[in-house]
């Protein structure tokens, strides 16, 4: 510096700094970014709720998690973490004060993100989210998976901390899909079934897993079961639009996903998904006798119902009759929908074509609402209209003319998905199994003892 | 007596006017319980009776009348539930139902136009309203927010906020009958309660072109939507509660109102304040009903003026062929209108007009008409092909003044449950006439700036009945002359209050249900006035509540 003007040290210290802030900046954008694809808004937003400053509450197998409030409070969220502790919470599961997260928290997928992309997301956290100073009611699970340390040792069994390493042998667009699909949109959270434990199994990945009430269905290469059948564009899409014409639409969690996330990401981004998805090793379900989005036909049963007078009692409606008075306005006489497809085919649609029927029931409960406040709301629900009973007949009906006559829907499976899923016994099974474990040790150290007490005896004798 | 019914508020009738008083009522803390006469419905079993109904023209035909709360019928041949006195028909259709008649309206939700409610001063005929649109204006917005209603702004009804939701999309016949009458005519989106978008949970419009029947996806706002927001919101709701007399005390209040069941079981029901919402055929006549020795004319009656009045808006209209291919019956029944007839000089000597465009599938007339001129086979095909094409139809909708010889009494016959039926007294006055004359030549330009032939007016002096049901418990400052204040407050019974179009002084030119709405909810805050600053605070958390 000696020799340097004051004035060209002071525009060099400016240059220096405004080269600084742009940085920061970019690091910022690409966080917001990363942030939207890994849908953080989904969990850490109650419905109404300013953003990111959590308290939905999510229910799990194992009691209810409230999301956490992820912005920069320094009282309530995030503001003092480092860089290093926003890491390890995101890709490890500790939080800041070294308590574990529970895996509700997909940092089993965001373990695979890259330090570049941790360190934009920190920066778009730290920097441009606004502070709330409010923290949601604390999680309180019932024993024993209140003690966090639990979640050490599940960590151990299942969580493979390893950073995504692109595969030399692929393609640019294949490794950009793995890394969302098996990273940052953590896909397999909900499409990959679990374990007992509610690990997800990884030989099974995206075969289809259960969310509450709603299937993640199977999103394997398989042309039956999965998407095997449908083209690059076609998942391109239905993750733009929410809908594939002819095979699929979106709801429930989906549609959040969709609505959340996936309709903002780049053209180039949705494609690498694509690609990706394509190439996941098949998962075949052998009762998908044909491509669960090739079933039914148009077709109708409106001899039936002409000149006969409806029944008083609702729960004796015939399907014909259900179908005639609540879904034939949208989807047409015969199931085949608008000509546009803006209202969808009934037949050769995956809703009616799994086998696995809780979507089913639950479109008919619920309808389909974007955003998820319900204020967009492209499918009427029916639960406050439709018996348990009706719902089963109409969704039967709908199976026997527009889907895999292999499945089912029973008026008990109605009663159980509109009282929100069957409970789960993972924590009754998690509690016995401490029992076991308990009375085991106490086995043993009883045996111990009494074998201690032999020998001194013994030795007494001697 | 079974039981012993009361609350802080009664309302007769479940309609979307009284329904939304209720609503407004019970959100303040008040207890609230609604008698409806007729039965609860399910409105996709109402869509399956329309799907399955072989008389798909009439309306009437998925809402079959209850035995207990009957309402008038028409087709296949009049039930007699109305009688007619002359000397001119007045066929009223209405519903006693849960939810009222808007189960199957054109969700047509218009405000006056400022001039309507002066027009004794400013054109010397018919009566001035106690109240000016101005103060209108806030309940009319109220009422289009809780509803959701959009529209043209040109249509000479000003307003000072926006209209909560953007129109329905223009459909093909109706941007052409836009296009080709411009710039004699301004042919305007109407002023509906029909979801373009997703609003108050519930879907946006797709066109099913059955909105008078019922709309299958409730994409319009029906008292179906209403009952069920007072429900939510408190109100208790009993059906089936025929209600047949109104109790008062010694001071001349309200006690109590006595129903039967469908059994004919009688039930007294207690309040403090009581609101009368059955219509504007079915509320007169339940005063009249409720006569005692200190009221011999019936209550609210001292002014001999309920049941008088009696208006609606008759209509004449052209029916002709386009000289383009149209096709009427995509998007909803009734799209758009020409407004600009609403209001001038000539109100002095005629009255004035809207003039509407249906937008209803022709299909079905087509048919009946080629049947009827014996076309048959590949000929058959052709002609309704073509004819369903292009034909279309003009209608006014009139003006009628406040006639006191026009009146609901009530007949000599009685209901299945031993109550007098109500009897229409009416007639079409020169006014009215002069105007049905004077827009002749404006069918006749529309006609053809589109090309049209084969014309076909309706027959001279036939007018068609529009069902909106007005002045029969009018509106005014004086006593002598009106039954209810500019609050809806009965002269006669301090704590008996009406929320109906029938109190509408005029009846102008515009269907009448947003204008009944909003007076309702004006009522309703006279009656419970919301504090200060809680109005957009609860609309908002309600229309949360709505979503969830």
């Amino acid at each position: 510096m000696k020799g340097m003007t004051p004035l060209l040290a002071l525009i060099c210290v400016l240059a220096g700094l405004y080269a600084g802030v742009a940085t920061a900046a970019d690091s910022a954008s690409t966080g917001q970014y990363l942030a939207i694809a890994g849908d953080c808004v989904a969990c850490h937003t109650a419905p109404g709720g300013k953003p990111f400053a959590g308290g939905l509450p999510v229910p799990t197998p194992i009691g209810t998690i409230i999301a956490t409030n992820i912005t920069p409070s320094k009282t309530a969220g995030i503001g003092n973490y480092t860089e290093q502790q926003f890491s390890d919470a995101l890709r490890r599961g500790i939080r800041a004060d070294g308590a574990r997260l529970y895996p509700a928290m997909p940092y089993t997928a965001y373990a695979r993100l890259s330090d570049d992309d941790v360190h934009a997301l920190y920066a778009w956290f730290m920097h441009d989210v606004s502070p709330v100073d409010t923290a949601p009611t604390p999680t309180r699970l019932p024993f024993p998976f209140n003690i966090r340390l639990s979640m050490a040792a599940w960590n151990l069994l299942f969580l493979d901390s390893k950073p995504f390493t692109p595969d030399p042998g692929k393609s640019a667009d294949w490794n950009r899909g793995a890394y969302l699909v098996r990273g940052l949109a953590h896909c397999s959270t909900c499409h990959t079934p679990r374990n007992l434990l509610m690990a997800e199994q990884s030989s099974r990945e995206l075969a289809g897993g259960d969310v509450g009430t709603w299937h993640a269905p199977n999103i394997t290469s398989d042309a039956n079961s999965g998407i095997g059948g449908w083209s690059e564009s076609d998942l391109v899409a239905y993750m733009k639009l929410g809908h594939a014409t002819g095979r699929a639409q979106a709801a429930g969690p989906m549609a959040e996903a969709v609505d959340n996330s996936l309709q903002h990401l780049t053209a180039a981004d949705l494609q690498a998904i694509a690609t990706y998805l394509k190439t996941v090793p098949a998962q075949h379900d052998p009762v998908d006798t044909r491509a669960v989005d090739s079933w039914g036909a148009a077709s109708d049963e409106l001899d039936s119902l002409r000149g006969v007078a409806l029944p008083s009692d609702p729960n004796k409606m015939t399907g014909a009759q259900l179908y005639d008075g609540y879904c034939a306005s949208c989807h047409q006489a015969q199931g085949q929908g608008s000509f546009d497809g803006g209202l969808p085919s009934l037949f050769h649609n995956t809703a009616t074509g799994r086998t696995h029927t809780n979507n089913l029931v639950m479109v008919i409960l619920d309808g389909i609402r974007w955003p998820a406040d319900g204020s967009d709301v492209h499918m009427p629900g029916f639960a406050q209209t439709l018996t348990d009973q009706q719902v089963a007949t109409l969704g039967s009906y709908l199976i026997k003319h527009y889907g895999n006559p292999a499945a089912a829907i029973s008026v008990d499976q109605v009663k159980t998905l509109r009282a929100g899923g069957a409970p789960s016994h993972l924590v009754l099974l998690a509690r016995l199994a401490l029992v076991v474990v308990v009375l085991l040790l106490v086995a043993i150290i009883a045996m111990l003892m009494r074998r201690k007490r032999q020998k001194a005896r013994r030795a007494g004798h001697d | 007596m079974s039981e012993q019914l009361s609350a802080d508020i009664v309302v007769i009738g479940s309609g979307i006017v009284g329904s939304l008083a209720a609503r407004r009522l019970a959100l303040q803390g008040a207890s609230v319980l609604i008698l409806e006469a007729g039965p609860r419905l399910d409105r996709d079993r109402v869509v399956a009776a329309f799907r399955n109904s072989p008389i798909k023209g009439n309306w009437m035909a998925p809402y079959p009348p209850s035995p207990w709360a009957p309402h008038p019928i028409y087709v296949p041949k009049d039930n007699g539930y109305l009688k007619q006195a002359g000397p001119y028909p007045y066929p009223a259709e209405y519903i006693r139902a849960v939810g009222g008649t808007t189960w199957h309206w054109a969700a047509q939700a218009w405000r006056l136009v400022p001039n309507d409610v002066r027009i004794k001063s400013l054109y010397g005929v018919g009566v001035d309203w106690p109240l000016t649109y101005e103060e209108l204006d806030p309940w009319y917005q109220e009422a289009e927010e809780l509803i959701g209603v959009a529209g043209a702004p040109d249509t000479g009804s000003p307003r000072t906020q926006p209209f909560p939701m953007e129109p329905v999309a223009e459909p093909w016949s109706m941007r052409r009958f836009r296009e080709r009458l411009a710039p004699t005519y301004a042919v305007v989106a109407n002023t509906v309660a029909r979801n373009s978008r997703s609003y108050g949970g519930r879907p946006a419009c797709v066109g099913n072109n059955s909105c008078q029947p019922i709309c299958p996806v409730n994409a319009q706002y029906t008292g179906e939507t209403a009952i069920a927001a007072a429900e939510a919101a408190g109100a208790r709701l009993i059906a089936n509660a025929v209600v047949y007399r109104i109790e008062h005390d010694a001071k001349g209040r309200i006690a109590a109102v006595h129903y039967f069941d469908p059994d004919k079981g009688t039930h007294r029901v207690t309040g403090k304040t009581f609101i009368l919402a059955a219509n504007g055929i079915e509320s007169p006549k339940l005063l009249l009903l409720s006569a005692s020795d200190k009221y011999p004319n019936g209550l609210a009656n001292s002014s001999d003026m309920v049941g008088r009045h009696l208006m609606d808006h008759p209509s004449t209209s052209l029916t002709f062929y386009a000289d383009e291919e149209l096709w009427l019956g995509r998007g909803p029944q009734s799209p758009s209108s020409i407004n600009t007839l609403r209001d001038g000089a000539f109100r002095s000597q005629h009255a004035p007009y809207r003039l509407d465009f249906t937008n209803i599938s022709q299909v079905l007339s087509v048919t009946q008409d080629l049947i009827k001129e014996g076309v048959y086979g590949a000929e058959f095909d052709k002609q309704l092909r073509w004819r369903a094409a292009r034909q279309v139809n003009v209608k006014n909708v009139l003006e009628v003044l406040p006639d006191p010889d026009n009146r609901i009494t009530l007949s000599s016959e009685k209901d299945a449950m031993g109550i007098p039926k109500p009897e229409a007294h009416y007639s079409i006055g020169d006014y009215t006439r002069r105007a049905a004359d004077v827009s002749k030549a404006d069918f006749a330009r529309i006609a053809e700036l589109m090309g049209g032939t084969g014309l076909r007016y309706s027959a001279d002096g036939n007018f068609a009945n529009n069902q909106h049901i007005t002045g029969t418990m009018s509106m005014g400052n004086d006593p002598k002359s009106s039954v209810v204040d500019g609050f809806g407050r009965t002269h006669d019974h301090e704590n008996l209050f009406i929320c109906s179009t029938g109190v509408m002084p005029t009846a102008a030119t515009m269907n009448s249900t947003l204008t009944g709405i909003a007076l309702a909810l004006r009522t309703a805050e006279h009656i419970l006035p919301k504090p200060a600053g809680v109005h957009a605070a609860i609309s908002n958390a309600e229309r949360e509540a709505s979503l969830s």
